[in-house]
């Protein structure tokens, strides 16, 4: 049987990547798990070849430096909507190769090069107080996304959880439950990625692009990778996030789905008397007794059971039709950020501690 | 914060040159190339005086990788977790390709331009 120790992370490497995880404290949580990732994976580089701990944290950077570098570079990409070029090469040692921004940002990296100046950023529709919502492309992602991808994965996801689950309860008294069961465990960690990168799309929060692999489940033999994986919380994360997740998106697509509908009728209904079309038909034999409440006005229909708005109604119609469609935008776009991040912290979940202290 | 004018080249080249140099080790590569391979090339061939610091590198090759310069795929590896190698994409060799000749024109332009001033000091 192989080793079940996992090499083991040296105490300087330790502290670097916890003063890199300090210097990132307040960035986006995927961002940090990028650069932590980053820096671990080259720092084992480095001692495996040879190089002293010590001595491949200097030539990597200083934490604040290297901070800074993925900041510059992620703050430029969200202000130009594109990445970043990298910039500086500096003729004295210990300088950065840092990516600073093209947009506002301004690089602070000691020895490294400001950025260009600020540049005022072009007027943009959804500037627009309020109704700028209306040009929000994350707020039209969540619309989508909650009224019909993510309802639909949901199920889905559900549906296998509970089959797979089911059957490996069912057989876990002969031998066949147990692999079934830690198959299911490692399809809920597949599928949990495959659904940061559909919320990442949808709802434009950003996933790390790299997962954290369980420390050490490479070297070790086939029980205690699996064991590796029974101790990953992120595998019982995902798992929950496929059970735990469809009665959520049941009722944002309930949600969506009504304010949705809402503001189609209050709005559409309205259009189309403007265009001569009458929305509101009834098909009855006798409609002399027959109201209809609309916007709390009581509407009697015509002989042919058409039912025909007042100028009046029509503005009234049009005007609550907008606000509701506007503050269901609004709701669809924090409803998005919310769910967005719990996907979010799900992903960036540590299997082991591999950054703070151990021992 | 104001710079040195005499540092004032040395950062305006970097800023071009980094990303060139970076897709062109990455080219040169045989396989898949992972981050401290690339910046272990660098430091190699960096001529006296000029270093950088490599976790630098990285936030570029996340942008060039946005950008659709280079590609990355993770290699399991014998310790630790599975290391991220990268290489060019088929828009990485046309963009580097052009970057070449845009590197060797302007350098035959600046040798000519040089040529008579050798002796200032």
């Amino acid at each position: 049987m192989a080793s079940a120790e996992p090499p083991v992370i040296p105490g300087p490497i330790r502290a670097y990547l916890l003063q890199l995880e300090l210097e990132l404290e307040r960035a986006d949580p995927a961002l940090r798990h990028d650069a932590l990732l980053d820096a671990e994976g080259h720092l084992r580089a480095a001692v495996r070849a040879g190089v002293d701990a010590e001595r491949a944290i200097a030539e990597y950077g200083r934490p604040a430096e290297i901070a800074t570098a993925y900041l510059a570079a992620e703050g430029a990409s969200a202000a130009s909507g594109r990445p970043v070029s990298a910039s500086a090469w500096r003729g004295e040692p210990g300088t950065a190769l840092a990516g600073t921004g093209s947009g506002s940002h301004r690089s602070s990296v000691p020895g490294g090069v400001e950025a260009a100046p600020a540049v005022p950023a072009p007027w943009r529709v959804r500037d627009i107080p309020v109704l700028g919502i209306w040009a929000d492309a994350r707020a039209w992602g969540a619309l989508v996304y909650f009224g019909a991808v993510g309802f639909a994965l949901s199920v889905a996801y559900f549906v296998w959880a509970i089959v797979i689950g089911s059957l490996s309860i069912g057989l876990a008294t002969v031998i066949v439950g147990v692999p079934l069961f830690i198959f299911l465990l490692g399809s809920a960690r597949a599928l949990c990625l495959f659904e940061g990168k559909v919320v990442e799309v949808f709802l434009g929060v950003r996933m790390p692009r790299r997962v954290q692999p369980v420390e050490g489940a490479d070297t070790v033999g086939f029980w205690q990778r699996i064991w590796c994986w029974l101790k990953d919380v992120r595998s019982w994360l995902s798992l929950g996030y496929l059970l735990g997740n469809f009665p959520v998106a049941v009722v944002l697509f309930a949600v969506t789905v009504t304010v949705a509908a809402a503001s189609a009728v209050l709005i559409g209904v309205p259009l189309l008397e403007v265009l001569g079309v009458h929305a509101l038909h009834l098909d009855l034999d006798d409609a002399d007794d027959v109201t209809v409440s609309y916007l709390g006005r009581e509407l009697t229909p015509d002989a042919d059971g058409v039912v025909r708005l007042p100028p009046s109604l029509i503005v009234l119609s049009f005007a609550v039709g907008v606000a509701v469609a506007t503050a269901g935008l609004w709701l669809m776009r924090g409803l998005g950020w919310v769910y967005g991040n719990v996907v979010q912290a799900i992903q960036v979940a540590r299997p082991r501690a591999t950054v703070p202290p151990r021992g | 914060m104001p710079t040195d004018p005499g540092d004032r080249l040395q950062r305006d080249l970097s800023v071009g040159t980094a990303w060139l140099v970076v897709l062109a080790t990455i080219a040169r590569a045989d396989e898949p190339i992972h981050g401290y391979e690339i910046a272990r090339q660098l430091a190699e061939q960096a001529p006296e005086g000029l270093s950088f610091k490599q976790g630098t590198l990285y936030p570029m090759l996340r942008s060039m990788e946005s950008d659709g310069l280079v590609r990355s795929t993770l290699v399991p590896s014998n310790e630790g977790p599975a290391r991220k190698c990268f290489t060019l994409t088929a828009e990485g060799r046309r963009v580097l390709a052009a970057w070449c000749e845009t590197w060797r024109t302007t350098s035959k332009w600046v040798n000519r331009t040089l040529g008579g001033i050798d002796g200032i000091r």
